[in-house]
């Protein structure tokens, strides 16, 4: 009886967690998948009609100013490249301000640490608010110090042109992701033996073959871990953009949650939810494949 | 002693019933000089006028606006009494979020207001909204510049371009115009002052997209024109900022509120006012777009009564007057124009513009999605994606499908 409790504790602990996760996820999304087969508005929740796979037919047949590529692939090649910069400034940036931060020379660690924490502690549609006036091509001071500095000649419009506003938005989301990212990897950091380095130095090592043998391989794990986090969560980005550029100039930023906002908000008479759902579908569906190669390769790596 | 205590009961249960309250949701937006304290006492004063009733005021800021109507209209949890954008009225109505309120409606309430102004407010023959704010736009000049550069005020858009022209040149600091471009509901008004300046319209009566026939894509060729003697980058400036460019003497001129002619004037800055001219294929002598705001009932109020009685309480004359004067708004009451605090200097352009005015958005039945269609046109040509001819095809295309058409 004694082992047979002990065996179901698990199971039992798992409850809540479980419950939570069916009536916080698991029935939103079936409810979700369930209307990306409909027609239907917000407007008029009741008038909906049946229409089989036809949202998921539109996503790849709707065009609008590509010829070539459908509005959802357009789109989603978007996020992709999107998140992919953001998360690789995350990571690159993250390591080497951790490898800074965690550094026995540095003066001041903890006043450091509590600074890289503030992008955190203010709400992103805030932060992106201050960095549009901070980029700002006539009141800003990142113009003010590239005129005053000789480095331009008449200011940059940050979030005028295409290529522009795409590179702003990604390097904005990063800074905002940076503080999780630091955090992590310091904590990663401090769980290396300082007796690897030692042995290294007296090997004759120096401070780049540290890092690159004994610092990135220890941190594999850590790294793999946080860039996946962050792959999901820069995937669902949404705040940034909205505030900045509203997925602009022409669609230049639409990412994947832009878009998926634009059609349920934005086509109601051509059942924009129905047709959102079916590319919120497709959005989970890509992210978890993503998380599960993710995992995979994070498990081989242990083992 | 038994009889005593259930007559006290009894006597409880209706004094409770009595003094029971009947709650009132209503939504309203914050920003662009909507305070909660203005309102706040709007519904404070309603409660006192009416005990029993309780006004339950929900703010949310005009950016969220939109979105937060159709989720509580998709969630079935709509508030009673809605303040809504004028524009949004075919989508909600269409769709049978809204009630008509014709039967709601006095004649005497009728005859306050100018036709034009519930026109604003009207769909496919029926009043959906009475009307609470309204604007005109006029364009806002700094005198001390256009006296220095010997300009006077322009009468069609040569004369417009010329002087846009003329002080951009007058310093390496200073930007003939200020122009709006960025992804903002008040870029399309901006675009759209030129565009029915030309006679031109978005969308015809049957509510067929007409943006790219030759006034539309004129209208776009002269924004694009006037564009090159602008501050640079306007895709990522809207409407509400120019005026920063303004009462800092970056700019000679943007079209914009009353408001802001008076904040600049506060500034330091000599402000002039003058109409915004019309186009060369215009038939009138001047032009404006009539924006207006209302308050609409939903259809899923179980209060429409008292809703009706708020909404009346709201917009009588006395509130309107005050609502305007504090706030910097048109009347869009006849009597109301014609008290002597619209008839300064300021005022009277704005004022006048009403009768040279077309509604925002009639017969659009999407305005959020036809709204990305037009700035997406402006911003493609801008950046130099796109001939405005080919532009303004591709928005016509997208507004066709919106309009359902």
């Amino acid at each position: 009886m004694e082992k047979l409790k002990k065996t179901h504790v698990p199971y039992i602990l798992i409850i809540p967690l479980l419950l939570a996760f069916i009536v916080l996820i698991g029935f939103p999304l079936l409810n979700v998948l369930k209307t990306s087969f409909y027609k239907g508005t917000f407007l008029n929740p009741s008038a909906q009609s049946f229409v089989g796979t036809a949202n998921y037919e539109w996503l790849f047949n709707f065009k609008i100013y590509n010829p070539d590529v459908s509005y959802f692939v357009s789109a989603f090649s978007r996020s992709l490249l999107w998140v992919a910069m953001s998360v690789i400034i995350k990571v690159v940036v993250g390591i080497l301000a951790a490898v800074l931060l965690d550094s026995k020379y540095l003066i001041g660690k903890k006043i450091y640490r509590a600074l890289v924490v503030i992008p955190w502690a203010i709400p992103w549609a805030i932060a992106a608010m201050m960095w549009a006036w901070t980029l700002n091509s006539q009141f800003g001071i990142v113009n003010s110090i590239l005129l005053k500095s000789g480095l331009v000649d008449s200011p940059v419009s940050f979030f005028s042109s295409t290529s522009g506003a795409f590179m702003t938005t990604f390097v904005i989301d990063a800074w905002a992701g940076m503080p999780f990212m630091v955090i992590m990897f310091i904590s990663g950091l401090q769980n290396i033996p300082e007796t690897y380095y030692e042995a290294a130095r007296l090997d004759g090592a120096g401070a780049w073959k540290q890092f690159f043998k004994i610092t990135l391989p220890i941190m594999k794990p850590v790294t793999l871990t946080v860039s996946l986090l962050s792959m999901v969560w820069t995937f669902n980005s949404f705040d940034v953009i909205w505030v900045l550029t509203q997925g602009g100039p022409v669609r230049a930023t639409e990412t994947l949650p832009i878009a998926i906002y634009n059609t349920s908000f934005r086509m109601l008479r051509m059942g924009g939810i129905g047709k959102a759902s079916a590319m919120t579908i497709v959005q989970v569906l890509v992210v978890t494949f993503i998380s599960v190669f993710y995992i995979r390769t994070l498990r081989e790596d242990e083992a | 002693m038994k009889k005593f205590v259930v007559l006290m009961l009894v006597a409880f249960l209706f004094v409770g019933l009595a003094f029971s309250e009947e709650t009132l949701r209503v939504l309203l937006p914050i920003g662009g000089g909507y305070t909660i304290e203005d309102q706040e006492a709007i519904g404070n004063e309603y409660e006192e006028a009416n005990p029993g009733v309780n006004v339950e005021m929900e703010f949310v800021g005009w950016s969220n606006l939109w979105n937060k109507i159709i989720t509580s209209i998709g969630s079935g949890s709509a508030p009673d009494v809605m303040y809504i954008g004028s524009r949004w009225i075919p989508a909600l109505a269409d769709l049978g979020a809204i009630i008509p309120l014709d039967e709601y409606i006095s004649q005497e309430k009728r005859d306050m207001y100018y036709d034009s102004v519930w026109d604003t407010v009207s769909y496919s023959g029926k009043t959906y909204g009475v009307v609470r704010a309204m604007s005109t736009k006029a364009f806002i000049y700094n005198k001390e510049m256009f006296a220095e550069n010997n300009l006077d005020i322009h009468k069609n858009w040569t004369e417009l371009k010329t002087a846009a022209k003329v002080i951009d040149n007058s310093g390496s600091d200073v930007y003939g115009i200020g122009l709006a471009g960025q992804r903002f509901v008040s870029t399309v008004t901006q675009f759209q002052q030129y565009l029915y300046a030309n006679g031109g319209n978005i969308v015809n009566k049957e509510g067929e997209a007409i943006i790219n026939n030759e006034n539309g894509v004129q209208a776009l060729d002269f924004y694009v024109e006037l564009s090159e003697y602008s501050q640079p980058g306007i895709s990522e400036w809207k409407r509400e900022d120019l005026i920063k460019l303004f009462e800092s003497g970056k700019i000679g001129m943007f079209i914009d509120h009353i408001h802001n002619a008076k904040a600049a004037e506060e500034k330091g800055i000599d402000v002039g006012i003058f109409p915004i001219p019309t186009g060369p294929m215009g038939d009138k002598p001047y032009s404006t777009v009539i924006v207006t705001d209302c308050i609409s009932i939903s259809s899923q109020s179980k209060n429409k009564e008292l809703a009706k009685d708020f909404m009346n309480f709201m917009t009588s004359f006395e509130k309107q007057k005050k609502w305007d004067l504090t706030l910097g708004f048109v009347p869009p009451m006849v009597e109301e124009k014609e008290l002597p605090e619209f008839q300064t200097e300021f005022w009277k352009p704005y004022v006048e513009a009403i009768q040279y005015g077309v509604p925002e958005a009639v017969n659009i039945k999407d305005w959020e999605g036809v709204q990305q269609a037009v700035i997406d046109a402006l911003q493609k040509v801008i950046l130099g994606q796109s001939t405005p001819q080919e532009a303004m095809d591709t928005a016509a295309y997208l507004i066709n499908l919106l309009q359902g058409n």
